[in-house]
Parts: structure tokens; C-alpha cells; sequence
């Protein structure tokens, strides 16, 4: 077990590779589980960062695109998020969750954050339609989607377990993971009442949870 | 906060999307109800599957490209440090050629040299004098050099993006500097493989006209990496442009110019 600090200076910790590495699992960095290669990245292993790069880059490049709008840019923030993902692969901590997690958290705050610096943040959106369009805005139309991503069951399941969601219950979950708006925010950008937001969301996750449940999703 | 209110935030604490006051009340809330740790953790399962919910996109090459580049430059300057720190410091090697090559006959010399040093001990007593005044002096400087090693270092790293000519549309590549600096780091994408004879070279540009920051070593797989340094602050410079030139490099762009970008 190594240990190190993170940019706040506090003491993390991440699982030796002994310990995560079963014999079967010394082949080809595209074998290994994504915590392994984590721990590769520690010890300065870059085909371990490609590896990570080639299996999530599409989902990342997906998340950000949805909150930036703007292609070039979303591509630049992908860049930047896997190379956090190399500096500071010691600052993961396996026993705290997947890797994805920590994976999309950082890709979704640097999303924010470029979000912030190229637009007005919505404080007051004039009509209904406006929270829309921005919860529901599509993917660029020039992008590639991968033709893998058309059958990925994964993605699928997600995807109709969010459609089946009332709108307005799925909107204030989108605006809140996707944009970072608070609250107060979505309260103020809906006109809806804060204790209507807050039953939204809760209903909303629990009713995710419950279809993703029911379609056996593993994430 | 009464706890009712700090339950109806978790829904946001799992989203992500409090402020810093209301996700430290809800930590503290969670420490002293264990309980709600269950309901949260529901919350998070539902929220690690957002991302799945936006379609995937396929990335750009260059942007991998760029991505490795970095990579590799940053595991570069980590071994090169690694290296210095391993490497036996020059004093001791210096010590230790000079007792080979002498062997038995160092005793002698350090005898003739004990009899040089008597005769100047007198010569350096009197000078004793003078050098406790320049160490007076010195000590002075040292303590302004320690007030400005006290501060704060200011960096100001910007990351500038260069772009491809028509020459060459599918070059790609960044300039990684702090203005107030006279380097760079400079890591490119994309360029095309040149004739024997040929070779890139890199031009820094201020109302001066191009300035040379360097030559650029291309990979088979057309990416190359280029510490630029200048004169000049990098702050200084208007744009940065790359052209083929003959191998060596010229005094002024003669070659068909690859990459331009204002800075």
C-alpha cells in the first residue's frame, strides 16, 4: 500500500498492483481492470493511461459534449482530463469506488468549469423551453458516434431508464450532474418552488435506481 | 438546519450539486446518522449511471496523439531528474580519479603542498582583514536573495494551441510556457515526414520579424517534442510558425511555412 498527498494535502491511498493483480490477469494492459491499470499509472506505465484512454474516452467525450456544447473545446477538456488521470493517479483510492467515478467526476468538473468560462451561467432562463433545451441539447450532429455505442446494452439501459423518468423529474437531475446548477438554481431557472425541486430529485433517483434495477444494470 | 432540511439535500450531496457550507452540514449530518448512509449510497448507485446516459463519442486521433505526446515529455523529464539524482556527485568522482592516477605518490605531493600553503599562510593572514569585509557584504546579498525566495513563486503557465497551414491542415500541436519565461515546451502532432536533407525548424515571431527557438525532431509517427527557448521573454512574441528548411536550419524561413499561430 502506497501513500501520497493530494493537491489539499491530504494523506490518500492506493492499492499496491500485487494485490489487485491475479495471475490470469498478466497479459495486455486492454486485459486488465481498470484499477490495475490505475496502479500501473503510479509507477509511470503510459500504455496504462492508453489502455484507460482507448475503453472510456467515447463515454467522456459523450458527458462533456453534452455540457459544452462546442466539439473543439470538449475535445481539449477530454485531453486534459485523462492527463489528470496521469498526474494524479495516486490520489485514487480503489476501496472508495470504481475508477469510473473518479474517472467522470473529474471530466464533469473540468466540463463545468469550461462551461462557465464560455457562457453566461443561466441565472434566470426566460421560458420553460430554455431548461429544456439545455437538459435534453443533443450531441453535435457532425460527431461520429461510434458504431459499437449503437449496440452497447450499457448504454442502452441507461438511456431508457432515463427516458422512462418524467420529464420534469429527469431535468432537474440533468441540470444538477450535468451543469452544476444548485438548487436554488434550478429552482430559480424553473420558476418551481425549492420544495418542489427537491421532491424532483428525489423521486427522480430513486425511480432511476429502481428501472436500472429492474434491467439488472452494471455499471 | 433542522435534519428534515438536511435530508432533503441529499438527493444533491449524491448529484454533486451543493455548496461548500451545505456539503460540509451534510457530512456532519451523515457522521452522526449512519442510517442515512443506506438511502445515499441508493442515490450514488443511480447517479455512477448518468454518464452512460449521454452517447459516446468517438474522439479525434490528434487528440490521443497530444494526450501521449504530453505523456511522454512528462515521463521524460521524470526520468531525466531521476537520473541526476542517482548520478555520483562530481566532487566525490573527482576525489576518487585523483587518489587512482596517484596512488603512493599522492603522500608527496600533499607534503610539497603543505610547504606552498605555510609560505602563503602569512600572505592570506593579511588579507584576512579584507575578505571579513566582503563576507559582511555577501551576507547582505544573501539575505535579499533569501527575502525573494520567501516569496511566493508566480507562475503563470498558459497552454497556447498551434494549428496547421494549408501546407500541412492536419498538424496539431501546443506551446506550454509561461510568458514571463524565456522557455516552452513545445509538442506537435501530425507533421509529415521529410526528404533526407530536410528538417523542421521552429520560429518565434515578434515585430522584429522570426527569431530560431530550434529544430524539430520528428517521429515515425510525425509527433515531436521541443524545449524552446528564446531570449526574449515568451510573453514577447506574437506568434510561433514552423517551416522546412534545409538540414541545419537557416537564418530566415526559406521553406514552405507548416504551422502559424498568433499567440
Amino acid at each position: 500500500m502506497s501513500r501520497s498527498k493530494n493537491a489539499n494535502g491530504v494523506s490518500v491511498r492506493i492499492k499496491d498492483e500485487s494485490s489487485l493483480l491475479s495471475s490470469k490477469d498478466k497479459t495486455g494492459p486492454e486485459q486488465l481492470s481498470d484499477e490495475i491499470l490505475v496502479a500501473r499509472i503510479t509507477r509511470g506505465d503510459s500504455s496504462a493511461l492508453e489502455a484507460l484512454y482507448d475503453r472510456h474516452a467515447s463515454t467522456v467525450l459523450g458527458v462533456l459534449l453534452k455540457v459544452i456544447g462546442d466539439r473543439a473545446l470538449a475535445e481539449d477538456v477530454l485531453q486534459e482530463t485523462f492527463w489528470r488521470v496521469w498526474r494524479s493517479a495516486s490520489t485514487y483510492e480503489s476501496e472508495r469506488g470504481p475508477f469510473t467515478g473518479w474517472l467522470f467526476r473529474i471530466a464533469r468538473n473540468l466540463a463545468i468549469d469550461a462551461h462557465r468560462r464560455t457562457n453566461v451561467r443561466p441565472q434566470v432562463l426566460v421560458t420553460e423551453n430554455d431548461v429544456d433545451a439545455l437538459a435534453d441539447r443533443a450531441p453535435d450532429p457532425d460527431t461520429d458516434v461510434p458504431e459499437q455505442a449503437q449496440v452497447d446494452f450499457r448504454n442502452q439501459q441507461v438511456r431508457a431508464a432515463l427516458a422512462s423518468l418524467p420529464r420534469v423529474q429527469r431535468q432537474v437531475i440533468e441540470l444538477a450532474y450535468f451543469y452544476g446548477m444548485t438548487r436554488q438554481e434550478i429552482s430559480k431557472a424553473t420558476g418551481e418552488a425549492l420544495g418542489t425541486i427537491h421532491t424532483r430529485a428525489r423521486l427522480g433517483l430513486q425511480k432511476l435506481r429502481e428501472e436500472l434495477d429492474r434491467e439488472e444494470f452494471e455499471g | 438546519m433542522e435534519p428534515r432540511e438536511i435530508e432533503e439535500l441529499l438527493p444533491f450531496y449524491a448529484l454533486d450539486a451543493l455548496t461548500d457550507e451545505e456539503r460540509d452540514q451534510v457530512e456532519a449530518y451523515l457522521r452522526a446518522h449512519p442510517e442515512a448512509r443506506q438511502q445515499l449510497d441508493e442515490m450514488k448507485e443511480a447517479v455512477s449511471a448518468l454518464p452512460y446516459g449521454a452517447a459516446p463519442v468517438e474522439p479525434a486521433a490528434r487528440t490521443k496523439e497530444e494526450l501521449m505526446a504530453r505523456v511522454a515529455v512528462d515521463r521524460e523529464a521524470k526520468s531525466h531528474a531521476l537520473k541526476q539524482e542517482q548520478a555520483p556527485r562530481p566532487r566525490e568522482t573527482r576525489w576518487v580519479n585523483i587518489f587512482q592516477a596517484f596512488g603512493l605518490g599522492a603522500a608527496t605531493v600533499a607534503i610539497l603542498w603543505a610547504v606552498v600553503l605555510n609560505i602563503q599562510l602569512s600572505y592570506l593572514r593579511t588579507q584576512v582583514s579584507t575578505l571579513s569585509e566582503a563576507l559582511v557584504a555577501q551576507a547582505h546579498s544573501l539575505e535579499q536573495i533569501n527575502q525573494q525566495l520567501a516569496q511566493p513563486p508566480v507562475s503563470e503557465t498558459v497552454t497556447i494551441s498551434l494549428k496547421g497551414t494549408d501546407v500541412q491542415p492536419q498538424a496539431q500541436g501546443q506551446l506550454i510556457a509561461d510568458p514571463n519565461k524565456n522557455s516552452g515546451v513545445l509538442v506537435i502532432a501530425g507533421l509529415d515526414q521529410l526528404e533526407p536533407g530536410k528538417t523542421y525548424q521552429v520560429w518565434l515571431i515578434d515585430g522584429g520579424g522570426p527569431k530560431s527557438a530550434g529544430l524539430l525532431s520528428v517521429d515515425a509517427k510525425g509527433q515531436a517534442v521541443l524545449i524552446v527557448t528564446s531570449e526574449l521573454t515568451i510573453g514577447e512574441f506574437n506568434a510561433l510558425g514552423i517551416s522546412v528548411e534545409p538540414e541545419g536550419g537557416s537564418q530566415q524561413p526559406t521553406g514552405d511555412i507548416v504551422v502559424l499561430s498568433d499567440m
